[in-house]
């Protein structure tokens, strides 16, 4: 960990945010709650869309169609999962910067945003319009299946930071 | 609560010299990987659920037919909580004086059971027919129900355990 982000670790450890989080006994397993509220309904929604993507599931329904159902959910839970993260991160920023897995997770999150980002850039166009049926292009399945990996693996490094910190 | 306690008891006791519990609890990369897939488990309910509930809500896919949801995301819904019910006992084997001794643990399982039987009700209010009131009323019933089973789930964790449980 740089000096840096341990100077910003301590700044964080003294606001009365970070306190309150750090001393209340129910503050943070109330946090925590929302938190697994939140993540478990963005990856389950984003299930929905990739095993859409990969031909697996809902194969009958047009993939832009499922788009707009699921993504207003992941995108609202996502927020909740990333509001009450920062708060989960300031009762003990210093422990969190120092762990293997939280670090691990904060990347691979930056990855699930760049492959979501590059799909719709790049291969979300070629599905304006498609109708129903199993057939997506190599590169949106990849996307797809990558996509998958990215978001059970944020959530095994999740799980994981509580039996090492 | 005392004879419930002490068959609760026995019952650890016999689980601690299980063989089963000698592998769940020894290995310490075990419990965690179970509890990984428990959450994902948690995450196919909840996405189903929302997916089912806030189409029934009319909030999303209002031009597709109900039922077109329900034959989608009820099956992943329950062959999850299969999942989660299978790791679920695992990750009791392998710490049995944890969770049983705690009471947010059976109001998690009373929760549980009430959102298996909320979306059952759900499911067949809505054979055949446009979500009413009561559909409606059912489906946010649902919805919190599922967030209530991860806040005692979350809880086990933080809660004592009551009077009397072993160490």
């Amino acid at each position: 960990m740089s000096d840096t982000f341990t100077a910003l670790a301590l700044k964080i450890e003294e606001t009365p945010l970070s306190l309150a989080m750090a001393e209340s006994a129910w503050l943070f397993p109330t946090v925590e709650s929302l938190h697994v509220i939140g993540l478990t309904l963005v990856v389950g929604s984003i299930a929905i869309v990739d095993l859409r993507l990969l031909g697996l599931a809902s194969r009958s329904r047009a993939p832009q169609e499922l788009f707009r159902a699921a993504l207003p959910v992941t995108w609202g839970a996502f927020l909740v999962a990333a509001i009450t993260g920062l708060l989960l991160f300031a009762a003990k920023p210093t422990s969190y910067l120092g762990n293997p897995f939280f670090l691990a997770k904060i990347a691979l999150l930056a990855l699930a945003g760049l492959n979501m980002a590059a799909f719709h850039r790049v291969l979300e166009p070629q599905l304006a319009g498609a109708p129903g049926g199993p057939a997506a292009s190599v590169g949106v399945r990849v996307a797809a299946g990558t996509s998958l990996a990215l978001w059970t693996a944020i959530v095994v490094c999740g799980r994981w930071i509580g039996f090492s910190i | 609560m005392a004879s419930f306690n002490s068959i609760l008891t026995e019952v650890a006791a016999w689980v601690s010299g299980s063989p089963a519990f000698t592998v769940v609890a020894g290995v310490s990369w075990i419990i965690p990987a179970l509890q990984s897939v428990h959450i994902l488990a948690v995450a196919v309910v909840m996405g189903s659920a929302a997916m089912v509930d806030l189409r029934v809500l009319g909030v999303v896919e209002r031009h597709r037919p109900v039922g077109e949801s329900l034959e989608r995301y009820l099956p992943p819904l329950f062959w999850a909580v299969l999942v989660l019910a299978i790791t679920g006992v695992i990750l009791i084997v392998g710490e049995p004086t944890r969770a049983p001794f705690r009471v947010i643990f059976w109001a998690k399982l009373g929760l549980v059971a009430a959102g298996v039987t909320l979306t059952g009700l759900l499911a067949r209010r809505l054979r055949g027919a446009d979500p009413g009131a009561a559909a409606k009323a059912l489906a946010v019933a649902t919805l919190l129900t599922w967030a209530a089973v991860i806040f005692a789930g979350r809880w086990i964790g933080y809660a004592n355990p009551w009077p009397g449980a072993p160490l």
